[in-house]
């Protein structure tokens, strides 16, 4: 009742405060922050509600046979708050970062987060489908919007997020015509018919545009690209991952029970998101772009994780998704960070950060390497329950149980290429090359570190207590109990990695201290300039020369994998088969309105 | 948690992998040492060179680049080298107490050492060390997959299971894995991937001494290079029990036992070491489509074979 209440409160608060705004837009700055007061204070209050153990099933506010109602159970409940934690740290962040970058920024802010309780919270798929809408507009002004590029961006956004929200009315259409109920609760089809199979396909799309999994993945880079760094953190990275990845959880484990072509079909599109969005994300140059493929590309874990259908898979899915979470919309914030003091994006121009920005160096490393799945940070956890579901799926008879090893070959091969990128990000931005003109660089204010911090402990938190705490308080609760199949405590190695580490630098301190001495490199008798320097860009050039690869990266570069771009071509084909009539000859065009009528008069008489 | 710091410290942890691995690469340059009609280091010169740089020799360190996290880069190396090879020697002991990381895990762990080579070579600012890097990873990544594929057809041949030491029990009651067709493929396999994790000749692309001058490791020196040789020395004596342990049948102690899981040991790592010396080392290019395309088919074959139980 009481998160329902506060769902109206919220937006009912936002047209107030984005009213004052508009008025008076000089003073921004100002009103942000009280809202930024009120926000808090709803967040904790929504966050206590759920602590004093809120646990109604079905809470209908207006109890017309459940027309519209609000179901709070365990997976909402979970999303519901890591809402709230990433509302509240990304818009701490913003404070300093988005100084006078986007009018009106906070109000839409804070529409968004409304929406977003509001999609997670709603069992009624109607209503569902406004505030999924909703979402969509903010996501367009959330972009500046200023210059050609991020226009075009916000534009490409806006256009696949209403498609995708278009073809999803489409489908919550075809359901109710099956059921006749709009309830998501009442809700259980097997994907067998051709109807409920439209149906499941309309609401995967919409679900894989949100989270943006291969084929409607093309406008997170963009979006990652061109919008501010606390836009791309708050939406692509947290926002759009918990909601997408939320109605997938709704669809494949409550709307719909899936058969086995279509799990074939979801662990095939999982697996091809993985692989391809990293290998994009291997030769970018711009920081931002390559974190956006990664967004994409992780999608695919979550993605395997929920097509296998067993318990140890949904919960591997779920916590790959709040991990997720955490180290992508920290990497954001990272490259926000590193864009705020040095004014680049581009991983060529930048260098030899990680002594001027210790804290965001650090930040940077923990949230790189959980990305990568290196023991034992939060990333390698969920990934390695999706490894034992896959494993423990393919003891299974069907024919996609039979392919496990693909799915887990290419999922492994994946973090690998994970890996390897960001070690691109990590040297490029924060180890190789001394550069002149970062001499003045100095770290971030503490609003702006301070989420970042909170963030990087987040993974080593989610990571040591993996499987001794948050797997049997958190994830349990909403995917019910199991055992994993295999073995992994990741608290005990925690402590080991902990000690040697204090072991190592005891045996610095002991042994070497005094025989420390700085150098130059010794580069085989060549003289060593300022300039001089193998850029991290090069690593993966080899990778282009394979034809293959060759092959792939110049479709990628002609767009032929962007599904806008296609639909782009598609109608402007049309549109030029339209123009073909458009003679300009009169008699051409008699003879159309002639056909028009005959043909209107046939369909009158039937 | 006194007795997992006793497994992690001294046995199997620390001193015995220390001490083993000592051994073992002194086997290794010992056995080039014949091929190559030389006399050869006497037993102990590997700990004489280890206790060398870590008390005598000075510590240089790069002027451009990132100090701490070239020092600390060797430290978590080790760390990982010691956390995969107790999961895989505890199981290979036929210990089960203490912690335990299935199969998954310690390949993930084995990653740990490269990657920490990868990171150090980046903080040193030396152009050299970053081509050396940029070589590791791309060489991380082709044989990465076949790696996995490898231990994915094993844990399929042990009935699904990803537990160590149950893949070595379903081992020693229906004989070892590398009795099949399909295992042998597997072992061969298992040996070019040891081989690039090593970073040996055919390989040693990463550091090829005559060309980048060790490459990833160029900088090091001092009480930091001490530890990166002794993770070497560690990961010389880890990956071939881990060999032994997932398709040689694992060990086991009583009487012939002894001989044999000294004997197992024994013939990969003169395997390994003959690779190495009878071998050119390769461009990155050609180990990368080597393992990308040649060696995934092999796996591929061997997973086809062993579904038709050969």
């Amino acid at each position: 009742m009481l998160a329902g209440i506060l769902l109206f409160f919220i937006p009912g608060r936002i047209r107030f405060v984005k009213e004052l705004i508009s008025i008076l837009a000089v003073m921004a700055a100002l009103y942000s922050s009280i809202v930024l007061f009120g926000t808090g204070d709803k967040l904790i209050s929504v966050d206590d509600a759920l602590r004093t153990g809120y646990q109604a099933h079905h809470n209908c506010l207006l109890a017309d046979h459940g027309s519209i109602c609000f179901q709070v159970d365990g997976l909402s409940r979970l999303i519901v708050l890591f809402l709230g934690i990433f509302g509240l740290l990304i818009l701490v962040y913003c404070l300093t970062y988005n100084k006078g970058r986007i009018k009106g920024f906070y109000s839409w802010y804070l529409i968004t987060l409304g929406a977003s309780y509001g999609a997670v919270l709603s069992d009624n798929l109607l209503l569902f489908i406004i505030f999924w809408g909703v979402l969509g507009i903010t996501l367009y002004k959330l972009i500046p919007g200023t210059d050609e590029a991020s226009s075009a961006a916000a534009k490409k956004t806006l256009i696949i997020i209403g498609a995708s929200d278009g073809i999803m009315i489409l489908g919550i259409a075809i359901i109710w015509k099956i059921c006749g109920t709009l309830s998501m609760a009442d809700v259980s089809l097997p994907t067998s018919g051709a109807l409920t199979a439209a149906a499941f396909l309309a609401l995967l799309t919409g679900s894989f545009t949100k989270a943006g999994a291969f084929p409607f993945h093309s406008w997170i880079p963009d979006y990652a690209q061109y919008s501010p760094a606390s836009s791309a953190a708050f939406l692509p990275a947290s926002l759009d991952k918990l909601l997408g990845i939320y109605f997938l959880a709704r669809i494949t484990t409550d709307l719909f029970i899936l058969t086995d072509p279509w799990r074939m079909l979801l662990l095939s599109l999982g697996v091809i998101t993985i692989v391809a969005a990293v290998l994009m994300a291997l030769v970018q140059h711009n920081c931002r772009r390559l974190l956006g493929f990664h967004a994409v590309s992780q999608v695919g874990y979550m993605v395997l994780g929920f097509s296998l259908g067993s318990m140890l898979g949904v919960a591997a899915g779920l916590f790959h998704m709040l991990n997720n979470v955490i180290y992508k919309s920290g990497l954001f914030l990272t490259a926000g960070n590193v864009e705020f003091r040095t004014g680049k994006e581009d991983i060529d121009e930048l260098g030899d950060l990680s002594r001027s920005m210790p804290l965001t160096f650090f930040g940077a490393i923990v949230f790189a390497l959980s990305i990568s799945g290196i023991p034992p940070l939060n990333g390698f956890a969920s990934k390695w329950m999706i490894y034992q579901a896959i494993i423990d799926f393919g003891s299974g008879s069907g024919l996609p149980n039979k392919l496990w090893i693909l799915w887990l070959g290419l999922a492994v091969f994946g973090s690998a290429l994970t890996l390897a990128s960001f070690i691109k990000f990590i040297g490029g931005i924060f180890l190789s090359g001394k550069k002149q003109e970062f001499a003045q660089v100095r770290e971030v204010p503490v609003l702006m570190w301070a989420p970042l911090i909170l963030l990087a402990l987040g993974c080593l938190l989610f990571g040591i207590f993996a499987t001794g705490i948050i797997l049997p308080r958190l994830l349990m609760p909403v995917s019910g109990v199991f055992v994993p199949a295999g073995f992994w405590n990741s608290s005990l190695v925690s402590v080991l990695v902990l000690i040697s580490v204090l072991l190592g630098i005891c045996l610095y301190l002991i042994t070497g201290m005094k025989k420390f001495r700085t150098e130059d490199s010794f580069i085989g008798g060549e003289k060593l300039y300022e300039t001089t320097g193998y850029p991290v860009s090069g690593f993966y050039h080899t990778l282009k020369e394979f034809r293959l690869m060759a092959w792939f990266y110049q479709k990628a570069e002609e767009r032929w994998f962007d599904v806008y771009e296609l639909s782009k071509r598609f109608t402007l084909w049309l549109s030029s088969l339209a123009s073909r009539a458009h003679s300009g000859i009169l008699p051409h065009y008699t003879v159309w309105i002639i056909a028009g009528l005959i043909i209107l008069l046939m369909i009158m008489n039937t | 948690m006194g007795k997992e710091l006793l497994y992690y410290l001294v046995f199997p942890g620390f001193i015995f992998l220390a001490f083993v691995g000592g051994l073992f690469s002194w086997a290794d340059r010992k056995i080039s040492a014949w091929v190559q009609f030389r006399k050869g280091p006497p037993l102990l010169q590997p700990f004489y060179d280890f206790f060398k740089l870590l008390l005598v020799k000075e510590t240089i360190l790069p002027s451009r680049g990132s100090k701490l996290t070239f020092l600390l880069a060797p430290v978590f190396g080790l760390a990982g080298a010691l956390l995969s090879g107790i999961m895989i020697l505890l199981p290979a002991f036929g210990l089960r107490q203490g912690f335990s990381g299935d199969v998954i895990v310690i390949f993930y762990m084995l990653t740990i050492p490269s990657l920490t080579y990868i990171i150090g070579a980046l903080a040193a600012g030396n152009p050299l060390a970053s081509v050396g890097a940029s070589r590791e990873v791309k060489l991380v990544i082709s044989y990465e997959l076949t790696f996995l594929l490898a231990i994915a057809a094993i844990i399929s041949k042990s009935g699904m299971v990803t537990g160590l030491h149950q893949i070595i029990a379903v081992q020693q009651s229906q004989g070892a894995f590398a009795g099949s067709f399909s295992g042998i493929l597997l072992v061969a396999v298992f040996v070019l991937c040891i081989q690039a994790k090593l970073g040996f000749v055919p390989f040693d692309m990463a550091e090829a001494e005559t060309e980048i001058t060790h490459g990833c490791f160029i900088e090091y020196s001092g009480a930091a290079y001490s530890l990166i040789k002794l993770t070497k020395y560690m990961m010389l004596f880890i990956l071939p029990a881990f060999l032994c342990a997932m398709l040689l049948g694992g060990f086991r102690f009583n009487g012939i036992g002894f001989l044999w899981a000294f004997l197992k040991l024994i013939g990969v790592l003169l395997l390994i070491t003959l690779i190495r010396n009878t071998n050119p080392r390769i461009r990155i290019d050609q180990a990368m489509r080597f393992f990308l395309i040649w060696m995934n088919l092999l796996v591929i074959v061997a997973i086809i074979l062993d579904y038709f139980n050969f």
